[in-house]
């Protein structure tokens, strides 16, 4: 039982090594890896290794309260200072840029950021901020993601959203413009050769017809002329 | 043998009841038997019959009183965008360009049309007491020929309980939505045409696009359609927003709605702060037309009047609905003020304007005061 967890946490340890290593260059994401790290802890001190968790139960409130202070009014962090140093004048995903091989990015942005607790390198721009939210309300933050001059919403590899940002995204504008929080283009309608006099039986009131009761004649009874009788 | 002939004249008058555009007065008339067009006929003199939306002079006066803003109607909107072509041009072909310009802007400013709402269906084709608890869910037939009217297609339901009937008009629209999808309409209703977020939509003077949703959305004699319009109508009408309306298609239906409701007063002093004489006597004598018995309509008849003269009676006679007090003299002073100006000649006497505390004063009027009394009473109020 002991020896195949000694070898799980071997391997562990190596993988360990080139992800710290790595840790050095990515910094936003280390605090998320140290969590990870921590949630191995308690196997791994059984076994006997060092753990990096001291700093950690700090850090884990700090996301939670950004989350809990813009959640019931996301419009307000968008008036705020926090945002306005962060992002100045320019949309939320101005200074964003994806990573990938090779010259042409992939059609389609990464699934998601975010996968349970662990978050990825490079988040894409709604993902990376907490305070960011996409919400039907949140008139302003969702204009940045629609063209002025063709009022469509941006493709994800312009903007670099993840694929299940760009669907809430979706959903939201879709929402605002049913409430009519945005605007958008209406078709025109014609009226032409339309007749709305009602007057075609498939619209128009009807008698109704006479039921067939069994025992009743259905067709109308013509009695016989007498010339014709009195002949027989 | 009456029943032949009346199918003879159903079938030789067949294209003119079709034919919209040519005999509009008709199919307003004779709504339910089309059978009755010669009856029709002998009663559609303008003077007798009331004036609708569709006659040519009521449609007439509302195209000139829509106007023709070639820079509102052609407005940039949010389309695919493509690079921009530029031309250059002689003179005379800026004319015509100008000139194809107005034709279009003439078809786009064509106005939707104003319907009674329509009668509910509620026809029973056959009781079929066999089928009763046969199926647990209604089945709906819809017949999808393609080629024929909405309005004329068959659509029944057979009830849980054995009956056959016809589908009422919601069951109609759905279902010709679900075969037949129109362009912008949805299935569920937008949230839009909700009371609160219409009053907002209204703050933020976005009743043309209302409207044009409205269009998309719902059939011209649906009652959300006349209930939307009304309310979109009303708050133009409390906030005097006409010009939001102005050189759109919905302007002849706006002004169609204040006439008939006799609720004019602001709009014509809307006109007159424009500048808009001319459409402010043209609305009058629309005001006049609908209106035949109202008192302005019969002085105006009378004396003959015309132009500004039309006006001032209105301002005179008509005796004005509001709720929130009245206004003193509010017509006369917007008169006063575009005779300045204008350069026509306008005739400065003071005019008296009257309370919407009508019937009343019109009694004491008679029985008391004279027209100069009247006018310093006016003046007296006004000082204070």
């Amino acid at each position: 039982m002991a020896a195949p967890i000694q070898g799980i946490s071997k391997i562990l340890c190596r993988i360990s090594t080139p992800v710290l290593r790595s840790l050095v260059i990515n910094k936003p994401c280390s605090q998320r890896l140290v969590t990870l790290w921590a949630r191995s802890g308690p196997k791994v001190e059984l076994l006997g290794r060092r753990t990096f968790c001291t700093a950690l139960p700090v850090k884990d409130d700090s996301p939670n309260e950004a989350v809990v202070r813009y959640k019931d009014n996301p419009w307000d962090y968008l008036e705020s200072e926090e945002y306005i140093e962060r992002y100045g004048k320019g949309h939320v995903w101005a200074d964003y840029r994806r990573n990938h091989k090779g010259g042409i990015p992939p059609q389609k942005t990464r699934k998601t950021c975010i996968r349970g607790d662990k978050i990825c390198g490079n988040p894409c721009p709604i993902c990376r901020d907490n305070n960011v939210i996409i919400h039907h309300q949140n008139v302003k933050l969702l204009q940045q993601f629609i063209n002025p001059y063709t009022g469509k919403v941006y493709d994800p590899t312009r903007t670099g959203v993840c694929m299940k940002q760009q669907k809430v995204l979706n959903q939201a504008v879709n929402m605002a413009r049913d409430h009519g929080l945005l605007p958008f283009q209406i078709p025109h309608v014609e009226f032409l050769a339309e007749d709305f006099s009602n007057s075609h039986d498939a619209v128009g009131s009807t008698p109704t017809p006479a039921c067939l009761t069994s025992g009743e004649p259905w067709y109308t009874w013509v009695s016989p002329n007498d010339s014709n009788t009195s002949r027989l | 043998m009456a029943a032949l002939g009346a199918a003879r004249g159903f079938f030789l008058n067949y294209p003119r009841i079709t034919n919209v555009h040519k005999n509009k007065h008709i199919f307003n008339k004779c709504c339910i038997r089309p059978f009755c067009k010669e009856a029709s006929d002998n009663t559609s003199t303008e003077h007798h019959a009331k004036p609708q939306f569709t006659d040519s002079p009521v449609q007439d006066i509302l195209t000139k009183i829509t106007g023709l803003d070639l820079q509102k109607v052609f407005r940039p909107i949010k389309q695919e965008v493509k690079p921009p072509v530029y031309k250059l041009m002689t003179d005379l072909q800026l004319e015509e360009a100008t000139y194809l310009a107005k034709k279009q802007a003439q078809k786009l400013l064509k106005m939707p049309p104003v319907l009674p709402e329509r009668k509910p269906i509620d026809d029973v084709i056959s009781v079929d007491k066999i089928l009763d608890g046969m199926d647990t869910a209604k089945l709906v037939f819809t017949d999808i020929t393609f080629n024929i009217p909405h309005r004329e297609r068959f659509i029944v339901v057979r009830e849980t309980d054995g009956v056959l009937r016809k589908a009422t008009w919601k069951e109609r629209d759905r279902l010709i939505q679900v075969y037949f999808p129109k362009e912008g309409r949805k299935h569920t209703v937008p949230l839009l045409f909700k009371e609160e977020n219409l009053k907002r939509v209204f703050t933020e003077d976005r009743h043309e696009d209302v409207l044009n949703l409205c269009l998309v959305q719902f059939e011209p004699d649906s009652s959300e359609y006349i209930k939307t319009h009304t309310a979109t109508y009303e708050d133009l009408e409390k906030h005097g927003k006409y010009d939001l309306l102005r050189s759109t298609r919905h302007f002849g239906g706006m002004a169609w709605y204040l006439v008939t409701m006799r609720r004019v007063d602001r709009l014509i002093v809307d006109m007159l702060q424009r500048d808009l004489l001319d459409d402010a006597v043209s609305l009058v004598s629309l005001f006049n037309m609908v209106h035949p018995n109202s008192e302005s309509a019969q002085e105006a008849r009378s004396q003959q009047a015309s132009g500004t003269d039309l006006l001032k009676l209105q301002g005179q006679l008509e005796p004005v609905f509001r709720i929130s007090g009245y206004r003193q003299g509010l017509l006369p002073e917007a008169l006063h003020a575009a005779a300045s100006r204008t350069t026509h000649p306008v005739n400065t006497q003071p005019l008296i304007y009257m309370s919407p505390l009508l019937n009343t004063f019109r009694s004491v009027r008679n029985e008391t005061a004279t027209p100069a009394s009247a006018a310093c009473k006016q003046r007296e109020r006004r000082s204070t």
